[in-house]
This record gives C-alpha cells, structure tokens and sequence, in this order.
C-alpha cells in the first residue's frame, strides 16, 4: 500500500488549531439575495480601515432564510452570537460596539453559543 | 460575560417594556455592570409570552410579567435559584446531520470540511470496510432516498454491485425542480463535500470507478462550488487513482440539466446525460441493473449522499436510533408560505406537522387562519390542519394521499384557494410533461381543463366523478412518476376539501378570493365610516363615491384584487 497525497488527520488538527477571532458572512444563494455579498464588501472595508485582527470567511446557508443576510461572529470574552437581517449600517454597529466595546446589539440576534 | 436575553414571543409585544424594567432593576441593585441585558430579533421559542433567557446557565422562563422582573434579580440573578413557575422545559426540534456542516464551514475550502470530520467516512471504508460491510452498515441505518420515494439505499447500492460489469456508475440527481423546494441547492452550496464523499462511498461499494453530478442550471453558485470541491478533492488525491493509497479509482464530472422538471426522473436524467431527449423509459430494467449507457448504475438524491459520510463514519446503529419505526435519520425541509419563519430546517423523523409549522416555523403569518400544509411538490397532496398532529415519515404522508417528495413544505393559510392550488401543480406538471405517453400528456390537459371550469364556475357535479377516473388513469397508466403522480394535488384536494369543490360548483363561490369569477367585492354601508381609504387604493377606479354620499364599487370595472378588502380598518369590505 503506497501513501496518499495528503494526510488527513494532520490537515483536521491543523484547522482546528486556528484560533482567533472571526467573523462569518452566509454567502449562498438566499443569503447574497438579501444582501449578503455588500455586507461582506462592508465588513473588509471596515476591517481594513481600522486595521481590526478578525478573520473575516465565507459559509453557506444556515437555514434562517427569514433573516438573511446572517452573521455569525466570534470575539474573545464574547458568546458566539448569530445577528440576522445586516445590512451595511448594523456592519458598522457590530463593528463599534460588539467588536470594540464587547456590546451586544439589540434587536438583530438570532441566537446565542455560550462556550 | 453574564447575559439577559428578552423577548416577546405573544402577540403582546411587550419586549421593550420588559427589557427597560430589568435595565432600572437592575441599576437599583447595583448589578448592572454584570450584566448586558438584550433585546432578541428571534429567540427560537414562539406562543410563549416574554421570553427571557439567561447565560450562562440553562434557564429558560416564560410569560414574563413586569411584575416577575423583580423576583427574577432577586432570586435567579442573586441566588442562583430557579423560579419553577416560570421555567419553560425547552428543547431545540431540529436535529442536524445533513446540513451539519451548512453555515458552519467555508464550502469552497476543502481543509474546513476534513476540519468537520470530513473524508473520515471514506477512509474507514477504504481502510477497514470490504464493500459487503459497508451495505451491512447502510442496511443497519436504515437509510431511504430522500428524493422522495423512499427506497432503501442500501437495497439500491446491493443490486448494482450484484451485476458483474467492466464499468458501473454513480449518479448524484441535484435536479431540484419542486415549486418552493431548495434543500439540496443549500447542500451543494453550502457543504458540496459531504455530497463528494457520499459518491465516493457509493463507487466503493458498487464497484464503480466514474461519477455524474446532475446539476440543473438554474443553480450557477452551487454548480461553481461543486467544481471548486472536484478540483480541490482531486488535488488532494481524493478523487483520482489509488486513492488514499487504497488501490480505490473514482472520478466525478457535472452535468447540467437544461431545465426540463422530468429529467429529474431517473431514466429520463439518464437518458438526458446519455446526450438524448430527456425522455422517460420503461423500468424494469431499473437503473441499478442497466442504466447509463447500458451499465448498472446507483443514482441517489443530493441529501441522501450527504447522510452516508456521518452514517460509515459514526456507524449505522447511531444513525438509525433517530428517527422513526419505519423511517430513520432526519429530512429536511424547505418550509415556505405563509408561515412566520421561512426557513429550511432539518428535523427528526417522526415529528408532527404541527411542531414543524409552530415550534419551528413560528406559525402563520399575520395570525390567519391555517388551513393546510402541502407536502410533496406537484407530486404531493395537501395535508388540513386538523391532521397536523399525524408524525412525518414515508408511511403516514403517503396514507394521508401525499408523499415524503423531496422535502417542499407549503404552508397555507384560509386565503388560499385548494381549487387554485390544484390547478397551480397540474398546470405545472402539465407544462412540464415531455408527452412521450398518452395518460399523462392527455389526461393532464382534460383534468386542467375540468379545473379550470370549475374556478370559473361553469362546471357540474359530474365533472368530479370525471376528475377521479382521469386521475386514476392516470396515476395507473403513465410511463413514469411525473404522470403517475401528476393528478395526486387534485386527488388530496378533492378528499379534504370536498367542500370548497362543492362551493364553487354548486353555489359558484370561492371563499377564498382567489377564483375570480365566483366572488365579488362590495361595501358593507352600514359598516363603512366613509375614511376613503378603498377609494385612494383601487388601482383601476372602480370605487366612485365621496365622504358625503358613500363609496360603492362598481363590478364592472373591479379587478378583484382584493386592494380594498385589505387596506379596510372597520372590515367594511365584504368579499
């Protein structure tokens, strides 16, 4: 038997490792209907305006089509929260208070993971 | 972090008030630097008044009164006590295994995926299972497709692999064409790889070295994600020869379908692949024993190849404890209309219609009156409220004259006209019918037309024995599932809602408003406060009148469009 390309148990570990803070845009077809592609252009642009340390990616369709755009955000010292219905101002929000000021935002979360 | 979160699931409304009283409360107590109190856009909990949440912890209370506010900081917030009066018992309905990845990963890099368990399914197969083992963990599962028949997959993969063959086949149908229905493009979109895997399991199993993923067209995101996934899968070495150093081959292509609904059939997809007409055949012979080009060959829907990774990885046993007697694992759904949350969900097995349209979905939209759920797509029947309480598998859609189908989910509410919904899905099979047999090109232009008759009125009760014994026929006769299955809304319709048939033949109305030669729109006088507001919105002027004299509608010039009926505060309009 001669070895794979690839070793997949090393690739799962390394993933897993990254740690840091993030921010996820639903980039499927429901979400980038209601908008999600100019909020992911608004979330690089603020992120490279105030030169933030976030990772910024791209997932599918968390299946709360009724609240698209979606974001799932991950800031440390914060619960990982699902806002809904962003557009570029509430970019701006998440960015000032939950980003900057740990503040969550009222009237947008779909829901809360408490680690 | 210590978290209040609030909100008013009733129809009350009373978020704001809730959410300023804990803001004072808390201040009072001098506890308001501990906690973030928040206003929710959704909570995930519907009926149950003010709902407040509090993290960390599980604590999940319920008709919250201002006057609960109170108890709550001093006991739960200072005490660390619950309030068993308040506690609501709260349990999320869905359960996640087809979609586990969705929304979770970036679909267009492959390391996301293996980060999420991805390929583990394979390579326990390739290292550990001979293909007779893998069909045993399928069978254990108790897998059934999830296009909508409900064959056993496992059933499927052990007639092709029995046939002795030089080449064989694998055969992904992402031919999504049910009105409303987009589960498997939100999997090709947002996790392709799990789809990937599952192919590459199934070639193992049968034998197969060579793959199609049948993409309609009309999917452009999900068509580029899949071929990024082929690409990157093929770098990797996952697809290719020798994979994973196991000896295995298994290559994958995309086809486009062109947009015809049949090609979503089996033989027709086949024979649309084949570079031919999309045009049904005869079965037997099945797929599995003589299918592309002459060779056995396994075709499984987009959800069904996204289980089998999580099954071959976590065991068939832990898959077929969800679920239900006759059917396991989960389904998913794209739950549409007139409900509060449309959303695409995946549920247990077994769960009811009314958890689905209430727990999940949040209810009807703008508190009308539900009336019933369409399952099936224009293969499936409707099923009324009052039999939302049967539990969701193959078995009991099937009894109730509808079917699991691929997981479209209308809701409908008392605005919804069943005659109207009859003609929408025959008039859309008919469309879609490629007349290559005389049942299902004849028959369905005769039901559409006794249907029509019947919305405009000028039908007679013999035309419903008519409408049974056609669609029988055809139901009998048709050469595949689009004719056979193409009569099922009018069918279901006829055995739930007799009633609204009987209305618009006999007394040539339609209560809902939606046949528009049977009703029309006049002003109740007496009622009328003579605001104007129907006339200000008619769009074709037909409401002449003023504050002094009245309004009145002339019938002549109404369109129907039922403007006037909605935009009335004092239900002056009657329909």
């Amino acid at each position: 038997m001669s070895s794979s390309k690839v070793n997949i148990d090393e690739i799962k570990k390394n993933i897993n490792k990254k740690s840091g803070d993030w921010i996820k845009v639903g980039m499927s077809t429901c979400g980038i209907a209601a908008g999600a592609d100019k909020v992911l252009e608004k979330f690089q642009e603020e992120k490279e305006r105030r030169n933030l340390d976030i990772r910024l990616e791209k997932c599918g369709c968390a299946g709360m089509c009724y609240a698209e755009p979606l974001v799932e955000i991950r800031v440390k010292g914060m619960p990982q929260v699902v806002y809904g219905k962003v557009d570029a101002k509430v970019v701006v929000e998440i960015i000032d208070r939950h980003v900057l000021r740990k503040q969550l935002l009222d009237d947008h979360i779909y829901n809360i993971k408490v680690q | 972090m210590k978290i209040i979160l609030i909100k008013d699931t009733g129809p009350t409304e009373k978020t704001k008030i809730i959410y300023d009283l804990f803001n004072a409360l808390l201040r009072d107590a001098g506890m308001h630097a501990d906690y973030q109190v928040v206003r929710a856009a959704d909570i995930g909990i519907y009926g149950k008044g003010v709902v407040v949440k509090i993290f960390p912890g599980d604590i999940v209370y319920q008709n919250v009164q201002e006057d609960d506010v109170n108890n709550i900081i001093d006991t739960t917030l200072k005490q660390n006590k619950p309030i068993k009066d308040l506690r609501l018992d709260f349990q999320n309905k869905q359960i996640r295994i087809v979609l586990r990845n969705c929304g979770v990963i970036d679909p267009e890099k492959i390391d996301d995926y293996i980060g999420q368990d991805g390929y583990q399914g394979i390579k326990k197969v390739l290292q550990k299972f001979d293909p007779e083992k893998v069909i045993d963990e399928m069978k254990t599962s108790g897998l059934r497709g999830r296009g909508g028949g409900g064959f056993p997959t496992w059933m499927k993969w052990n007639f092709a692999r029995g046939v002795e063959m030089d080449q064989k086949y694998i055969i992904c149908n992402a031919d999504e064409g049910d009105p409303g229905a987009y589960m498997d493009r939100s999997v090709l979109e947002g996790d392709p790889h799990s789809v990937l895997e599952g192919m590459m399991i199934a070639g193992y199993t049968v034998g197969a070295s060579k793959g199609y993923l049948y993409i309609r067209a009309e999917y452009p995101l999900a068509i580029e994600r899949c071929q990024k996934a082929i690409d990157q899968a093929r770098v990797y070495g996952f697809l290719g020869e020798n994979i994973l150093g196991c000896g295995f081959n298994f290559d994958l292509d995309i086809r486009l379908g062109a947009g015809a609904f049949v090609c979503g059939e089996e033989t027709a997809l086949i024979a649309s692949i084949e570079g031919k007409r999309g045009c049904p055949q005869p079965r037997p012979p099945y797929p599995s024993i003589k299918g592309l080009w002459g060779k056995p060959t396994v075709i499984n829907n987009v959800e069904t190849l996204a289980n089998v990774p999580v099954i071959l990885h976590k065991g068939g046993a832990w898959f077929s404890k969800i679920g239900s007697e006759t059917s396991k694992g989960t389904k998913v759904f794209a739950l549409t209309g007139k409900v509060q949350n449309s959303s695409l969900i995946e549920v247990p097995m077994g769960i009811t219609l009314r958890e689905i349209v209430f727990d999940i979905g949040g209810g009807v939209l703008d508190n009308k009156k539900i009336k019933a759920i369409q399952t099936g797509g224009p293969s499936g029947g409707v099923v009324p409220e009052d039999l939302f309480d049967t539990p969701v598998d193959y078995e009991n859609l099937l009894k109730l004259g509808s079917i699991m189908g691929s997981g479209g989910m209308i809701v409908m509410d008392e605005d919804d006209c069943m005659i109207d919904i009859s003609k929408f899905y025959l008039g859309f099979c008919v469309e879609e019918s490629c007349g290559k047999c005389a049942p299902c090109r004849i028959g369905g232009t005769q039901l559409l037309n006794i249907l029509t008759d019947i919305s405009e009125g000028k039908a007679t009760m013999s035309d419903l024995d008519r409408l049974t014994k056609i669609s029988s026929a055809m139901q009998k006769a048709s050469l595949c599932g689009l004719g056979q299955s193409a009569a099922n809304p009018v069918l279901s319709t006829l055995k739930f809602f007799k009633k609204e048939y009987h209305g618009h033949i006999v007394e040539k109305t339609c209560q809902a408003g939606k046949c528009s030669g049977l009703f029309k729109y006049e002003i109740i006088q007496k009622k009328c406060k003579r605001c104007g507001l129907c006339q200000r919105n008619c769009p074709v002027g037909a409401i002449p009148g003023d504050k002094d004299k009245g309004y009145l509608i002339e019938q002549e010039k109404c369109i129907r469009c039922g403007r006037c009926f909605d935009v009335c505060k004092f239900e002056a309009v009657a329909r």
